[in-house]
């Protein structure tokens, strides 16, 4: 049994106490003395239930959001109103000092080494606690989300410059989250990746994830018949028109999955408003109360379901009605041929 | 600087007390209050032992409902979504996102104190909400703790270790207060652990008893796994409380666990003093899809084909409805309520057969539902007088794979979602039919659902609008955007004689009332 209290938070790296970084922290870390440590604590542990601890505050809040309480105050929080310009700055940037880099402190005497193991370490831990749910532990895919040691993205990702875009703004439509972290956290976490993405390239005997390889088990000619046949493909669809070289443009997983169910379809609308008016353009927002479209111009237009008549043209779900009606083989014989035009 | 630090918190601890609403006759939360909770209460995960998430307030009207108006938000100011059933006891509100516990004035959404836990390592996926006995809160923390609050200022009284996060476990469930037991489960299915549901002392957090949904790691052909993340229900007449399991261990291989993989997938009836098993349903014999059996244990009086029951009822995440005989176990039911294609039968207990053919393969198999499941853990309703068992359903389809180099560890395998919307079902409890579907948008939309005496169900859409509509046909009657997505299950509550909703989108939390003007 381990009883400990709430306050007994790791110290956060104090930057005077740190040869690194300390000279651009240090007029932050003032500042942060002479105004916040007498509630927040002067490692930023907070002071339970009363004073909130500032640990981590960079991922909670926006700079914005802290501005904001800096010079507005809330509750029992007063406002500081007059902390502006350079000492403002500073002191967000110190509130940023992850206290993670107090690991950096282990000696060793390859200091860009010991940068780059640290941040792996640091982006690690934030991985395990933030990512692991839906990536897996080891990035390489788990609940939900994808193996990210196999991801297009990530392969083309240098020192998180696409992967911080995908980590700030999340992914709506596939309910990833967005996540607020500051640019040294963001970094720490494709350094942490891209360290899987290299294990998982050295691993022995093949990995968890689907190879090309995997997916050639169909009989093209099958795939055909049923593409022209039973599975209505045709209908649509056509191997010299749209899906002319479609195996030039896609491959593996990412071209079946497109088979299946090609997200980002867009679907037309035709509008009839009261007066009479007809509009035509493509849906963009359809809940039961409100329907919304962009015209021929780009102009984005909305109504009341109930003030106008409307239509709507899914081509996409006849991909929806497929699923109660393919064998495993349709889908593998579907995808052999697929891969066939190119 | 320790002696400013100590007249601080004095300061603030007269303040506290003197923001805690007064009320005449504390509600002092025992054993027999969480039996017959009273009206300006919600003092468990479920407001009450049944898991029915029914209330019998009656001001809040389908005629009424149109004029509903905001009575206050709470902002947490946090990214992380409530994901948290609030409680309510004397007027003061507690809920949750992981690490983190709000106590707020019910009437005003004023907060009274904000309890934060320290950083740690354990997997931060989810918070369900705290339990509490008496004075004392208690809240499950990602790295497998249970802390003890004192629900009066949010000090620390003790924090025990549930289980051991350096092993992979990690907690999000709500505790629940059954006698003197708080009961406790784990999460922790990344890797193959043991699993269990604990009985912890309310006073000295001490075990009392424990039981292990699988056997330990390393026993040959048996599963590991079966975690325990969810509240489960209690029926005080039989002395049982009612669990249910996750999956089974490695997760999309089934390999190395022949077998049914007890007790995993399953339905637990155990005795809350002694923590024996009574009986076992399993929703999912041999799981590979990540089903687990965790939704909610709802426990329903009435006839079922003419005959008085005591039943039990679970929409399970595999896409099936069940209906058992609580005292035993026995299945009266067992009907899809949605897209289904991984059985090819039921047993004769009335549990489905998994089709082998729709194992996770190396070139993939296509399963409905995806593995988000047809529903998850947000609570449904079942509404009394029509009947009816209102679940946020979540008709999707997927395809798996697994391959001999995937390993038997943890995960073992891969999985990728291709296609699903957002449907609340209306499903009548005899035969499994459902009455009405109201569509709910693409993807899913994950609200839980309330419903009312008076006729009402309150639920959330896939755009994050807030939704009430009539129990005996689904018509939307009020709507609010929450703007963003909605991931908790509303309450219900009576304060000065007027009833408040509380809704949660995203990080805030919403207080829904009619205008005093209008009753």
């Amino acid at each position: 049994m381990s009883v400990y209290a709430a306050s007994s938070i790791q110290p956060a790296l104090q930057a005077a106490s740190s040869s690194d970084g300390a000279v651009s922290s240090k007029p932050g870390a003032t500042a942060y003395e002479s105004h916040c440590a007498i509630c927040h604590g002067e490692q930023r542990e907070g002071i339970l239930p009363a004073f909130p601890p500032l640990v981590g505050i960079q991922h909670q809040m926006t700079d914005q959001q802290i501005i904001a309480f800096i010079h507005t105050g809330k509750g029992r929080m007063p406002a500081f109103p007059k902390l502006q310009g350079s000492e403002l700055t500073a002191l967000l940037h110190f509130l940023s000092t992850p206290a993670l880099s107090a690991s950096a402190s282990n000696g060793n005497d390859n200091a860009a080494d010991v940068h780059s193991s640290s941040m792996v370490e640091a982006g690690k831990s934030l991985f395990q606690q933030n990512c692991a749910f839906c990536h897996g532990r080891d990035a390489m895919g788990g609940e939900t989300g994808p193996d990210l040691t196999r991801s297009k993205l990530v392969l083309s990702d240098v020192g998180g410059n696409k992967i911080s875009e995908v980590v700030r703004d999340g992914r709506p439509e596939k309910k990833m989250p967005a996540f607020n972290f500051s640019s040294q956290e963001v970094s720490s976490l494709a350094a942490f990746i891209h360290s899987q993405e290299k294990k998982a390239a050295s691993m022995k005997g093949g990995r968890r994830g689907v190879d090309v390889s995997d997916l050639q088990t169909g009989n093209a000619a099958l795939g055909e018949k049923y593409f022209n046949g039973a599975g209505t493909c045709a209908k649509c669809h056509s191997a010299t028109g749209d899906l002319a070289g479609i195996a030039k443009r896609y491959e593996g997983l990412q071209l079946e999955m497109r088979m299946l169910y090609p997200r980002g379809a867009k679907s037309h609308v035709d509008v009839t408003l009261p007066s009479g008016t007809k509009l035509a353009g493509t849906l963009v927002y359809q809940d039961e109360f409100v329907i919304g479209m962009k015209d021929e111009n780009g102009t984005y237009h909305s109504w009341k379901t109930k003030n106008v008549k409307f239509h709507v043209d899914s081509p996409v779900d006849a991909h929806v009605e497929l699923f109660s009606k393919y064998t495993d083989a349709d889908i593998h014989n579907l995808m052999a041929y697929l891969q066939t035009l190119r | 600087m320790k002696f400013l630090k100590n007249v601080f918190v004095v300061a603030i601890g007269v303040l506290t007390l003197g923001a805690v609403p007064c009320s005449l006759m504390a509600q002092n939360v025992d054993a027999s209050m969480l039996l017959h909770p009273p009206a300006d209460s919600w003092p468990s995960y479920h407001g009450d032992y049944t898991g029915r998430r029914h209330s019998k307030l009656t001001q809040i009207t389908p005629q009424n409902v149109n004029q509903l108006t905001l009575a206050w938000a709470f902002q947490t100011g946090r990214s992380g979504e409530i994901k948290s059933s609030p409680l309510l006891v004397d007027g003061v509100l507690y809920f949750t996102i992981p690490d983190n516990v709000w106590a707020v004035d019910a009437r005003s959404g004023q907060q009274l104190w904000h309890y934060t836990y320290p950083p740690n390592k354990g997997d931060h996926i989810g918070q369900r909400g705290v339990a509490i006995y008496k004075d004392w809160l208690y809240f499950a923390t990602p790295d497998a703790h249970l802390v003890s609050l004192n629900a009066k200022d949010g000090t620390v009284r003790w924090i025990v270790q549930v289980a051991d996060v350096e092993k992979g476990y990690w907690s999000t469930e709500a505790p629940q207060i059954v006698g003197n037991h708080v009961i406790v489960g784990v999460g922790g299915d990344m890797d193959n652990l043991q699993t269990f549901i604990r009985a912890i002392d309310p006073e000295t957090g001490k075990t009392q008893w424990q039981f292990n949904s699988t056997p330990p790691p390393g026993t040959p052909h048996t599963a590991t796994g079966g975690t325990t993340w969810m509240s489960g229900t209690y029926d005080p007449d039989l002395n049982l409380i009612y669990w249910g399991t996750g999956n089974p261990t490695p997760v999309l291989t089934g390999s190395t666990r022949p077998g049914d993989n007890l007790y995993t997938c399953s339905i637990v009836a155990l005795n809350p003093d002694t923590g024996k098993l009574v009986w076992a349903f399993q929703p999912s014999p041999h799981d590979t899809h990540d089903w687990d059996a965790v939704e909610i244990p709802v426990l329903v009086d009435g006839t079922f084909h003419g005959q008085k029951r005591k039943m039990l009822m679970q929409a399970s995440r595999n896409g099936y409805f069940f209906v058992l005989d609580r005292t035993n176990g026995k299945n009266l039911l067992t009907v899809p309520f949605g897209p289904v294609n991984w059985a090819i039968g039921l047993d004769k207990k009335g549990q489905p057969i998994p089709n082998p053919k729709k194992e996770p393969s190396p070139d993939g198999v296509l399963i409905a539902p995806d593995e988000g499941g047809l529903t998850n853990f947000r609570s449904p309703s079942f509404d009394p007088k029509t009947g009816l068992f209102l679940v946020d359903a979540h008709p999707s389809w997927s395809i798996y794979f697994a391959k001999p180099a995937d390993g038997t560890y943890g995960w073992a395998g891969a999985d990728y979602g291709l296609w699903g919307k957002g449907v609340l079902e209306a499903i009548d409890y005899q035969t499994g039919k459902i009455r009405w579907s109201h569509e709910l948008g693409p993807g899913g939309a994950g609200a839980g659902v309330l419903t009312t005496d008076s006729g009402l169900t309150f639920t959330g859409d896939a755009h994050g609008n807030f939704l009430a509509l009539d129990t005996a046909n689904g018509k939307t009657l009020w709507h609010a955007g929450a703007g963003a997505y909605i991931a908790s299950s509303p309450i219900t509550y009576k304060l000065d004689g007027e009833q408040y909703v509380l809704t949660s989108g995203g990080s805030v939390l919403f207080a829904w009332k009619l205008p005093s003007t209008s009753r």
